[in-house]
């Protein structure tokens, strides 16, 4: 397999599970370990579950497009799609520290993609959401014992 | 989509092992089968996390409407059995902090 791949999909949530594969498949085929993969599928949950929600009402043929590329010791990600505009970067830090009773979940989902990721990118062009996410790969095989 | 959850009873505690992907597209599901096992009145949860292979927060959220449901009535909620990357997310999220991660089913068992 080639060192990077790209897919096209519908903002549907019964896609990720397709979409996982591909990026495990595609894990193997780099020798990118087991904790990689996982933030990988990690960040493209979390995304894309927010685009779905968020993003494409009245939105006529909606489309997410999903590139990841190896670039020497760098794996990129990008998710771009032609909703309505969203800055994920954005978002304000979730309540991670509330006792059981008052934790809230909202959040939490971006706050997991920026804290894995060593930088992101938000930009709209185009009528199009781009959003590229950068993994090191010394890092990350580095943390990942087992 | 549907997740599947194997069951397993140790005296009062009920056991879940929600197998393959818990994800935003089946999280829904998960929910259903925790939220029905809590209303006909488990008291004493476990989710055994040896035969999941992923986690998002769709699924933690899950978790934690488990935990505040079970506290509410004096009942308990116990994870263990979780792959490093993933206790790695617990951690991140300040989950640890609210509820019991246990490295080993036995453990687990003793704290619920």
């Amino acid at each position: 397999m080639p060192d990077a791949f790209h897919v096209s999909m519908s903002p549907r949530l019964s896609e990720l599970r397709d979409l996982s594969r591909m990026v495990e498949e595609f894990g193997d085929s780099q020798g990118l370990p087991e904790p990689t993969v996982f933030v990988i599928n990690l960040a493209l949950d979390e995304l894309i579950t927010n685009a779905v929600t968020h993003g494409f009402t009245g939105v006529p043929d909606p489309r997410i497009d999903i590139g990841l590329r190896v670039d020497g010791q760098t794996l990129l990600l990008t998710i771009e799609d032609n909703g309505h505009p969203f800055d994920p970067t954005a978002d304000s830090r979730p309540d991670l520290d509330s006792p059981l009773e008052e934790r809230e979940i909202g959040g939490l989902g971006l706050h997991l993609v920026k804290t894995f990721a060593s930088r992101i990118d938000y930009r709209y062009a185009d009528g199009r959401n781009c959003l590229t996410v950068e993994h090191d790969l010394q890092v990350d095989s580095g943390a990942v014992a087992g | 989509m549907n997740i599947e959850v194997a069951t397993e009873r140790e005296d009062k505690t009920l056991v879940l092992l929600p197998v393959g992907r818990l994800d935003s597209a089946n999280a829904r599901s998960f929910e259903q089968i925790v939220m029905e096992q809590i209303s006909s009145g488990e008291q004493s949860l476990i989710v055994d996390f040896s035969r999941l292979t992923f986690i998002s927060s769709s699924g933690m959220r899950v978790l934690l409407i488990a935990a505040k449901r079970l506290q509410a009535t004096k009942g308990k909620l116990v994870l263990c059995e979780m792959k490093e990357h993933i206790e790695e997310v617990f951690r991140i999220s300040g989950f640890d902090q609210i509820i019991p991660i246990k490295s080993s089913r036995g453990e687990a068992s003793q704290t619920v």
